[in-house]
């Protein structure tokens, strides 16, 4: 679904993004770690078009999305988690999962959708008119992630979604998510720091280190490869 | 990152610019005519309120609409003092225009410290808009719409009988602006200038490191008002008459879009703002009576490319004119550069 | 109290008229973290053209309409050649960028139209009104103004709160980035967002017209009384916007009234200072600050 070939991002002399390939089926998690700094957030910016890539491809379905502005690639079916969630402050819950939905067709649909992300992460049902701003860090979480799923996307990127997290919440929204991707078909990319919680419910997991691919496997066989954990994921 | 020179060093650099400069203009007050010498005086006297607005918002970033106003306030002063004594001498209206103004200054910079951005802009909007109205309000002694008129200083009897008072008050006024861009300049390069420039890169650091940046800011603002101050006086020997309508919203228009035209935070960029603000509408009227257009048109023309001028330079040229410059110069040198050492390198390896 | 009375009607009328202004300002902020100084020169170079219409045989309502969508248009083309290449840079341009077109704006319109002073017709009686032998202060033409900016307040608000296009204009105000992230176009709201502001200075030109006349300069002080408003509120309020605008409005016409006409805008400026040094974000302001 999800197939990214040679990227390169580069800022001046600074390579952030080294020739990274890697490719994401449908119904499966791919994650990928790395320390800070890694290249790991450049890589998926490069991806939903907020920063532009020097080289490479990155393809969903076969169609390609280098050049294309980021809203361009939203509407192609790539939805993007960022970074300490995103949510607009300002407005309500409701009205953050609604643009999650608005470019796709048919009112009903949307409604639909949303009503999904409420089944899913039921806390936001109950402030699902107050202004987001109102929200804790793991209901800001969730939102994002209902918003982003409330496009019914058939790729996801998740960036460090553990942040802020409790781990009881952060299992979860990780059990549930692992559940989504299979029912949906959902090719999801789930980049994280916190590799543990990460390597267990992806199916594949890829490294970096400054900007490149040091290491690629299935998850369980890299969270059983101690020298590897030891020397670019801290545990 | 340029070198940080000791003050006798930098001082006699701006003087070794400055002193030729002079030479220069002298010259041509006496090449050229009455007109020109009109000109270069109206361009030293925009350069000084310029210079000064340099520094307060291109270095220190403090946004000031309303700097129009504080020129009438020298303005005001001088014609005022003339008004009372005609027999004042020259120097001490111009010093008082200074001071009074520069007190002014202070004034607002209190009462606008507190203020960032658009806040501040939009304070010294008001400002801009209402002080010169004060003028109407105390008609009986500021002149109300007519104004005040002032009479143009008289070049001593030394330079002879017929040397022409234009030619004399551009001297005055090319002295004036030289002198206060030497001292601009040495204080933009020392240590002041760093904290100006610190206060307006981060203000959360500089206070960390001890700035008070309220005072700083405060100061800024008086350094800025002198200058206007300086030219304001200047100004109204200058037109001659000192009337509400020539210090209105448009003046600190014209000064802010000078400094920004001619490259923001820049002493050379106000200079080269001030003659684009003063030839600019010359050769633009120029142009407009030899079209012999309506009247309409010709009144409107100047001020309708200038202002197309604004426009346009803030597309193509954000840097202004200094700025794009000097960028241009840099970057012809580092090509310049690169070439030789290419040159040497490809010389070695053969 | 009669002339209290009068001040206080006259106040407020014009602080109605002022709001117009502050909102199409803070709109413009809100979205672009831009302050557009051309609004209020937009708003009478579109009065100009309502008034070239009218003078050549359109009616008055046909020529308002004209105007507004004149205005929708200058605005969203001014967003989208001028302003938009020139929003990454240095917030000082974009500044003078708007100088330049507000001094451009007051000497085409003399230009293309003439420059004497002209009148410009009220839709409505500009004489108080009077039931039996009470007077009562208040022009039919004062009703229409006030009448005229409470429907277009409620229309904002219905539209910003209540349709899919308004959400996404509030979203990309508030978070362009996450926006373009959801598919919205936010390049095509900013357009949109400068266009209804500039609407809105249409409409504010042709409301102040009647009393102040038609030149050049005819706006320079509603765009300053309207700045001020939106200052006092807190710019990222629309709300404080239109409180800010209407306290603005009073205070003029009182000093005005009380202490001489020359020293109303000083009048506006004291507030102005007295309310920002005790909040220098205005009354208004969020409690979070937003980042610029």
């Amino acid at each position: 679904m999800l197939e990214i070939s040679d990227l390169t991002v580069a800022y001046g002399g600074v390579v952030a993004v080294d020739a990274v390939s890697l490719s994401v089926a449908e119904g499966s998690i791919t994650t990928v770690l790395g320390a800070n700094g890694a290249g790991k957030t450049t890589l998926v910016r490069a991806i939903s078009g907020l920063v532009r890539a020097r080289r490479g491809s990155v393809r969903v379905a076969g169609t390609e999305l280098m050049g294309r502005a980021p809203e361009a690639i939203a509407r192609l079916g790539v939805a993007h988690v960022p970074e300490g969630h995103g949510i607009i402050s300002e407005i309500t819950v409701d009205e953050n999962l609604r643009l999650g939905g608005l470019w796709r067709r048919g009112r009903a649909d949307q409604r639909l959708a949303i009503d999904e992300a409420y089944e899913l992460f039921p806390p936001l049902l109950a402030r699902r008119h107050l202004h987001a701003a109102s929200l804790s860090g793991g209901e800001r979480q969730m939102l994002s992630i209902g918003r982003a799923l409330a496009a019914r996307p058939r790729v996801l990127l998740l960036d460090e979604p553990s942040l802020g997290l409790h781990a009881a919440v952060l299992a979860q929204i990780m059990t549930r998510l692992r559940a989504l991707s299979r029912e949906r078909s959902l090719a999801v990319l789930l980049i994280e720091q916190n590799a543990r919680s990460a390597l267990s419910i992806a199916d594949d997991a890829v490294v970096l280190s400054q900007g490149a691919v040091v290491a690629r496997n299935q998850a369980a066989q890299l969270a059983g490869d101690d020298a590897l954990r030891h020397a670019y994921l801290g545990f | 990152m340029r070198a940080l020179r000791a003050p006798r060093a930098t001082a006699l650099r701006h003087a070794a610019v400055l002193l030729p400069l002079a030479a220069v203009l002298v010259v041509v007050t006496y090449v050229f005519g009455a007109f020109t010498d009109y000109n270069i005086a109206g361009i030293a006297i925009y350069a000084i309120a310029a210079a000064g607005l340099t520094v307060l918002t291109g270095i220190n970033g403090q946004l000031s609409l309303g700097h129009g106003a504080l020129m009438a306030v020298g303005a005001y002063t001088t014609s005022l003092l003339l008004k009372e004594q005609p027999s004042l001498p020259f120097l001490l209206t111009l010093l008082a225009a200074i001071v009074v103004t520069g007190a002014a200054g202070g004034i607002i910079g209190i009462a606008a410290a507190r203020l960032r951005g658009p806040y501040l802009a939009g304070a010294t909007l008001a400002l801009a808009v209402g002080l010169p109205q004060l003028a109407i309000h105390f008609g009986s002694v500021l002149g109300g719409n007519q104004g005040l008129n002032v009479a143009a200083p008289q070049p001593p009897a030394a330079l002879g009988g017929d040397f022409p008072p234009e030619r004399w008050l551009a001297w005055i006024a090319i002295a004036a602006a030289l002198i206060s861009l030497f001292l601009l300049a040495n204080l933009v390069r020392g240590a002041a200038g760093r904290t100006l420039r610190a206060v307006h890169d981060n203000e959360t650091a500089a206070r960390l490191a001890g700035i008070d940046v309220a005072r700083v800011q405060v100061l800024a603002f008086v350094v800025s008002a002198v200058c206007a101050g300086l030219a304001g006086s200047l100004f109204a020997y200058w037109v001659g008459i000192t009337a509400p309508t020539g210090f209105g919203l448009q003046l600190s228009l014209q000064l802010l879009s000078a400094i920004v035209i001619g490259g923001l935070g820049s002493l050379t960029g106000a200079v080269v703002g001030a003659f684009v603000l003063v030839y600019l509408p010359v050769w633009t009227s120029g142009l407009a009576s030899n079209l012999s257009l309506s009247s309409d048109v010709t009144n409107n023309l100047p001020l309708a490319v200038y202002g197309a001028v604004l426009v346009v330079t803030m597309l193509l040229f954000p840097r202004g004119i200094q700025g794009t410059a000097a960028a241009a110069l840099s970057a012809g040198r580092r090509r310049l550069l690169n070439r030789r050492v290419n040159q040497r390198t490809s010389e070695v390896t053969t | 109290m009669r002339t209290f009375l009068i001040l206080t009607v006259d106040g407020v009328t014009n602080g109605f008229i002022y709001a117009i202004v502050a909102l199409a300002l803070v709109m413009i902020w809100r979205a672009t973290r831009v302050i557009n100084y051309a609004q209020g020169a937009m708003g009478m170079f579109t009065t100009y053209i309502a008034l070239y219409a009218i003078s050549h045989g359109v009616t008055y309502w046909l020529a308002f309409v004209i105007a507004l969508g004149a205005g929708f248009l200058l605005g969203a083309g001014i967003e989208r050649v001028l302003v938009r290449p020139v929003e990454s840079r240095p917030p000082l341009n974009i500044v003078i960028l708007t100088l330049g077109l507000l001094i451009l704006l007051e000497a085409l319109a003399p230009m293309l139209f003439g420059g004497q002073v002209k009148s410009f017709p009220a839709p409505f009686s500009r004489i108080d009104l009077s039931i039996g032998t009470t007077q009562l202060y208040i022009s039919p033409f004062d009703i229409f103004v006030v009448g005229a900016v409470l429907l277009t307040m409620v229309v904002l608000v219905l539209f910003f709160q209540r349709t899919t296009i308004g959400l996404r204009m509030r979203a990309a105000a508030f978070g362009p980035e996450i926006s373009r992230l959801l598919g919205v176009r936010v390049g095509r709201m900013l357009t949109l967002g400068w266009g209804l502001a500039a609407l809105l200075g249409a409409l504010a030109g042709l409301l102040i017209a009647p009393a102040i006349f038609l030149y050049p300069n005819n706006m320079d002080e509603i765009l300053v009384f309207g700045f001020t408003g939106a200052i006092l509120g807190g710019l990222d309020s629309p709300v404080g916007a239109v409180v800010g605008a209407i306290l603005v409005g009073l205070v003029l016409s009182y000093v005005g009234g009380y202490a001489g006409s020359d020293l109303e805008t000083i009048g506006g400026l004291v507030i102005l200072i007295a309310v920002l040094m005790i909040r220098p974000q205005g009354l208004f302001a969020a409690q979070r600050q937003r980042q610029a």
